[in-house]
């Protein structure tokens, strides 16, 4: 190793370490809603001050999902490594759960703009 | 091509699907960060890079993914795009990287480790149609350092040890 692997390697971490704070901290709002995407579609909105179980239709066949205390999760789906029922509950606006196999992919948001008004 | 280096390269290719074989038995963080991998094909193909020429690389590169594909994910899976393009962006990162500046193969296994992530994500993004997935980006990126490295300077050491072998009359490229 040389002198400019060494720059590269600090020239690097201070990069990733931008990307996290823009990425995490640059968006941490409260959020109130999940919407739930088929291949880009908007399919479901959920409305996560409800706890309830909903079940949408897949690739693979049906995800369900389930909303409790203001949480999302993936409780049950078929694909060869169940990531994203293993991922767990998330709750925050920068959190996803992405399902490649079964083409889902559940977003948070804050739906009231006069919460941002307000705060 | 000339048999000997065809042979050469053939036996370099088998090695890389292996490689690629092994380190997907082999977990990172009992799978809650999918798609991380050491990376241990890219000693075979920096090796390559260094010791023949882009074009070899690529070639080896290419056959690679589409071997793994057929043998293990399925061609034409979301697996095998997600490789493929981590692979190609990887490659001619690396070749850019040796070719203009003066980092050691080392600072050109990070780059290759780095760009392998990237490409993942923009495949991942066209498969998906979504930006979400960005958010996975600087967890990729934050082990393609040590990553980069480990392959890196194993492909230095399997460089000396074939130097080694070249001055005792075997010679292997």
């Amino acid at each position: 190793m040389n002198k400019s692997d060494f720059a590269l390697i600090g020239f690097l971490i201070v990069i990733i370490s931008l990307i996290f704070i823009l990425l995490y901290f640059g968006n941490n709002k409260k959020v109130s809603n999940a919407i739930v995407y088929y291949e880009d579609k908007e399919i479901l909105k959920i409305d996560l001050s409800k706890d309830k179980i909903y079940t949408v239709k897949g690739y693979n066949g049906d995800v369900r999902i389930k909303v409790k205390n203001k949480k999302i999760k993936v409780l049950k789906e078929d694909s060869p490594l169940h990531l994203c029922s293993k991922q767990g509950y998330i709750s925050k606006s920068y959190e996803s759960i992405i399902c490649l196999p079964n083409k889902i992919v559940i977003k948070l948001e804050n739906n009231s703009d006069i919460d941002v008004i307000a705060g | 091509m000339e048999m000997k280096k065809f042979t050469r390269l053939s036996l370099l290719l088998a090695l890389s699907v292996v490689l690629n074989i092994i380190e997907s038995c082999i977990p990172l963080f009992n799978g809650y960060l999918p798609g991380l991998k050491i990376g241990l094909a890219n000693i075979v193909i920096l090796f390559i890079l260094y010791c023949y020429s882009f074009k070899d690389a690529l070639y080896v590169s290419i056959l690679r993914v589409f071997l793994v594909g057929m043998v293990r994910t399925g061609l034409f899976s979301v697996a095998f795009f997600f490789s493929l393009g981590g692979a190609i962006l990887s490659l001619y990162a690396m070749f850019c990287a040796k070719k203009f500046t003066r980092l050691s193969i080392v600072g050109v296994s990070i780059i290759g480790s780095i760009f392998h992530s990237i490409g993942q994500i923009i495949s991942a993004m066209f498969l998906v149609n979504s930006s979400a997935i960005v958010f996975y980006l600087p967890w990729l990126l934050l082990f393609s350092i040590p990553t980069g490295i480990l392959t890196g300077m194993i492909s230095k050491q399997m460089m000396e040890s074939f130097k080694d072998l070249n001055e005792i009359g075997v010679s292997l490229y």
